[in-house]
């Protein structure tokens, strides 16, 4: 008893209750849901069967009825559409501004940690902004792109399914650009300022040392930010919940979206398992080539 | 051109890209200044000529906002704690050592960090519905973003201790200190400022939170901000000063916070986050 | 210094409380959901039942339209469901039919207040299950067309011969119109929610089709007229996902010529419309064609885990007791046949109680069927399908009709 006392104030065992506690904490409220999601996906669980710990057993029951729908489809290519446009859109945006900020003038540095604002704010909150903005008869982005003469008519953003879920991307590239933004600035402040100058004395102009060293430098951060890019996209639930909520008739609903309306505006919790289950394998192939991408980093 | 006008220029060019950048923002504030008529003018004024102040208060009576950001603040700094309570040994024994184990633990740390709440929460709901948590629903989503943010967590206060030099640490036990008392009198206070960076950034997510709080708390007294948000929003789109007066209400404090500790935040989330 | 005082009066509050709370120890406190803001009935009835300090206190919650049935559910299957709900009538017979209500036939039999007779039959039948009664008819109501005589003058039209089918209602949409001025002709509710259900079956209905015949011509042709409404921007893009409490705001505001939408509406509209309305009975398909319109508004009901049973049904009888006095005070039509509406005293309020109280005679009760949510929700998606363009009217609403048939078995 005492060599185990002195072992967790003094030995190893210090080190095994500092990590035990919280990776016992972590299994029990990450990696038991996780299981139990995979369990429910084949059980048929509604509300009366909530609180009991028997159900019946489908089988993969869910599975078929699932894409037996003629939602899951169009549902999961807006998947498809939300990830790419989003992340699309904030690496471009936030490669050129990382760019710009990288020339270093006076105010640089705070001026770019200001932007950052966007990242700090809860997501419900820049919903609820974007959604008055895109708002239809009234909106200022109408307004804006009227008076530029780049539309003759409103765009109802959140009411035209061929507009809605770009409505959310948008607001989505608004979100996450500042990240991308500051991720790629430490990238480029770690490119050895020298590279340069001896490209630029063989008289390479900065179009070519773009491509030639500044790129080539940058792909592993590249990587990490696309895989980062990925895993937060694919967690972005608050927007829709504020912006168009999946509709009109899905047109913006995406699959996050989508387990958490089943699960609790139609109480079919078997059903919403289903999704996240085959969604969660998804994510951790992104987390893989995440994890691949940042692995030298890792080992410090 | 000489160095100071190209710095200006850049400076001009860097001011523009924030002013639009920043728009909504500042959108958010003006239409909470604006009278319910002023609102649906066309063309929309960009300032507000008149500003009725007097809906913040009504907005805060109202919606009893008192109650709600309170509870936010309860449930983000429950969270907090317990993050940084578990957390921080975590990210200090991940960073002492180097073998495959700890790699492996990372990895398994990442893999947890990087699951949408949103599809997390069937699972956790029914769970704790069986477990009878839902008695404590403020409790259970604590313990639920906790489990979310803390490998964010975990991953950001390990860099720091990476910074600490282990010879510190050892000297300290040679002058007779126990493990316990090395973290606790050396570690500890060398890390102070990374571990409270990231606090800082788990507690503003936190105080956002909206998936667990909105699918597990079911009464009204006890919602944080973000749900009482949702249900002010949810079946209105003819009240937007007042909803931008709740907005502010709620996001000003995190964005003084924000900006008043905007260096330091910065540089801790770029030391840990890609590393 | 403002923190202490602040404490120092949450400090006086707590005493006030806890002195208030001994000379009533024996206090029953029961919980009430239901939709209404503070502008309609629950919360100033139950403001009025506390008032009377009779020993039994309520304690009241909004709820959001979307969140009335997934609430309700989710908080009857985890043992937390409150003692009294107000329900969508046609959401009451799932709740019913799975015993989550408690059954209130003997108590309104042994009751001097409520009285089975005294309801019209459509309310009462939806809070019916098999022969017994599960709740109380809180109000009934329908819907009309609310139009702005002012814009009907300055368009050229006659403000006193609102349309009368729906040749009349388009055309008159068209003259109104006015995009310039971000005027629409008219404002209704499509909405992916049981509204989106409760403005359409009307159309459908006096074409001749029912829930049951969804995909009959009658039908198609009501959905092609919305659809129609809709292409030609006579009413805006956002009914697909406005509420009809968000429409009639549009209307209030100007910037709508008609609408339509149920009584509920009256007294925000006597506030806020700073022009001359009017109201008129929903336009038929063509001259002589059968009228119809929807039976809406909530029935009362007590859930059967209650621990106070007979104090809620007191509370049941409170409210019952104000039916008389519900117009007069909210603009709301008791679901009664033994109470006349007296005259308020205000013409406009006194017109539209006309109006509705003769498009309630054609209302049809949704279903009763203990699987209307989803019945409703494939009618929802129809509507939606074929306002968005994703599929013709026809081939929604073969759809919807394919969905329900399953459903019901």
């Amino acid at each position: 008893m005492k060599r185990l006392t002195s072992s967790v104030t003094d030995g190893h065992g210090f080190d095994a209750v500092l990590v035990g506690v919280p990776f016992t904490f972590l299994f029990l409220l990450s990696g038991l849901p996780l299981l139990y999601n995979v369990l429910m996906s084949f059980q048929e669980v509604d509300m009366f069967s909530l609180g009991s710990f028997i159900r019946p057993f489908v089988g993969f029951e869910n599975y078929a009825d699932l894409f037996r729908q003629p939602e899951t489809v169009p549902i999961l290519i807006n998947t498809v559409i939300f990830v790419l446009g989003s992340i699309a859109g904030q690496f471009v945006i936030g490669f050129g501004l990382a760019l710009f900020f990288w020339t270093n003038f006076p105010g640089a540095s705070w001026l770019r940690g200001l932007f950052l604002v966007s990242w700090v704010m809860p997501g419900l909150v820049v919903g609820a902004i974007w959604n008055w903005i895109l708002s239809g008869d009234f909106g200022v982005l109408n307004f804006m792109l009227r008076e530029m003469g780049l539309i003759s008519g409103n765009i109802f953003w959140r009411s035209d399914p061929s507009f809605s879920l770009w409505a959310v991307v948008l607001a989505n590239i608004w979100l996450g650009t500042s990240f991308n933004m500051i991720l790629l600035s430490v990238g480029l402040s770690a490119i050895p300022g020298d590279l340069y100058e001896a490209a630029e004395m063989d008289g390479a102009n900065a179009w070519h040392r773009f491509w030639t060293i500044t790129l080539p430098m940058m792909r592993s951060t590249i990587g990490a930010i696309i895989a980062l890019g990925l895993i937060f996209t694919l967690q972005q639930f608050d927007l829709f919940a504020a912006i168009t909520d999946g509709g009109p008739n899905n047109a913006s609903n995406v699959a996050q979206y989508w387990a958490w309306d089943l699960s609790f505006r139609q109480y079919d919790f078997g059903r919403g398992a289903t999704i996240s289950v085959i969604m969660t394998g998804f994510v951790m192939l992104a987390a893989m080539v995440y994890v691949r991408s940042t692995r030298h980093e890792v080992r410090g | 051109m000489s160095d100071t006008s190209r710095d200006r220029l850049m400076l001009v060019v860097a001011l523009a890209m924030a002013a639009i950048y920043l728009f909504p923002l500042y959108w958010m504030y003006v239409t909470a200044l604006k009278s319910g008529s002023d609102m649906f003018a066309s063309p929309p004024s960009f300032w507000p000529t008149s500003p009725s102040w007097g809906t913040f208060a009504y907005v805060w009576e109202s919606r009893n906002m008192g109650r709600y950001l309170w509870n936010s603040i309860v449930i983000a700094t429950g969270a907090v704690t317990l993050v940084a309570v578990l957390g921080t040994g975590c990210a200090y024994v991940l960073a002492r050592y180097r073998s495959v184990w700890v790699d492996i633990g990372l990895f398994l740390i990442l893999m947890l960090q990087v699951l949408p709440a949103s599809l997390m929460i069937t699972p956790i709901f029914v769970g704790f519905t069986q477990m009878g948590l839902l008695e404590y629903p403020r409790f259970a989503v604590v313990l639920a973003i906790a489990a979310k943010s803390m490998p964010f967590f975990v991953v950001l206060v390990r860099a720091t201790f990476m910074a600490v030099p282990v010879e510190l640490e050892e000297a300290a036990q040679v002058d007779g200190n126990s493990r316990i008392g090395a973290f606790v009198n050396i570690v500890l206070p060398l890390a102070r400022n990374g571990i409270l960076v990231s606090a800082i950034l788990i507690f503003m997510q936190a105080f956002g939170e909206f998936v667990y709080s909105k699918s597990i708390i079911q009464d009204v007294s006890l919602q944080p901000a973000s749900v009482g948000l949702n249900s002010f929003m949810g079946p209105n789109t003819s009240e937007w000063n007042n909803i931008m007066a709740y907005a502010t209400l709620y996001v000003t404090p995190i964005l003084a916070i924000f900006v008043l500790l905007q260096r330091r935040i910065v540089s801790g989330l770029t030391s840990g986050a890609l590393k | 210094m403002g923190i202490r005082k602040h404490s120092i009066a949450i400090a006086l509050a707590a005493t006030c409380a806890l002195t208030g709370l001994a000379a009533r120890a024996e206090d029953v406190t029961l919980r009430l959901w239901s939709l209404d803001r503070d502008i309609q009935p629950a919360p100033n009835l139950i403001k009025e039942f506390n008032e009377q300090n009779n020993g039994i206190k309520i304690e009241y919650r909004q709820l959001q339209f979307d969140d009335v049935v997934s609430e309700a559910m989710r908080a009857y299957s985890t043992g937390k469901a409150p003692d009294i709900i107000a329900i969508d009538n046609p959401n009451h017979a799932m709740f019913a039919s799975r015993g989550a209500f408690l059954d209130l036939t003997d108590m309104i039999e042994e009751s001097s207040v409520i009285k089975a007779d005294n309801y019209f039959p459509g309310p009462l039948k939806s809070a019916t299950w098999d022969g017994r009664y599960f709740g109380v008819p809180k109000a009934t109501n329908t819907i009309a067309l609310y139009y702005n005589k002012d814009l009907f003058e300055a368009a050229g039209l006659d403000p006193d011969k609102p349309p009368q089918t729906w040749d009349e209602l388009l055309e008159a949409a068209r003259k109104l119109n006015d995009p310039s001025k971000n005027i629409y002709g008219l404002a209704f509710s499509a909405k992916a929610n049981e509204e989106g259900t409760f403005q359409f079956l009307p159309w459908a209905q006096m074409a001749g089709a029912s829930y049951k015949t969804i995909n009959s011509e009658g039908a198609v042709k009501a959905l092609s007229l919305w659809k129609q409404i809709l292409d030609e921007k006579l009413a805006s893009p956002d009914t697909l996902t406005r509420s009809q409490w968000d429409s009639t705001a549009t209307f209030n505001a100007g910037n709508a010529a008609m609408v339509i939408s149920g009584p509920w509406e009256i007294d925000r509209m006597l506030t806020d419309a700073k022009f001359d309305w009017g109201t008129a009975l929903l336009p038929v398909p063509q001259e002589g064609a059968q009228r119809s319109s929807a039976m809406g508004d909530y029935n009362w009901a007590i859930f059967s885990s209650t621990e106070h049973p007979e104090e809620a049904f007191k509370a049941l009888e409170f409210f019952a007791s104000r039916d008389s006095t519900m117009y007069q005070d909210f603009g709301q039509l008791p679901a009664r046949s033994d109470l006349p509406v007296p005259p308020t005293g205000d013409a406009n309020k006194d017109a539209a109680l006309a109006t509705f109280v003769e498009q309630l005679k054609y209302a049809q009760p949704r279903g009763p069927s203990p699987e209307w949510p989803k019945i409703s929700k494939a009618i929802q998606d129809a509507i939606q399908a074929a306002l968005t363009g994703q599929l013709s009217p026809q081939a929604a609403l073969d759809q919807a009709a394919e969905k329900i048939k399953s459903i019901e078995g």
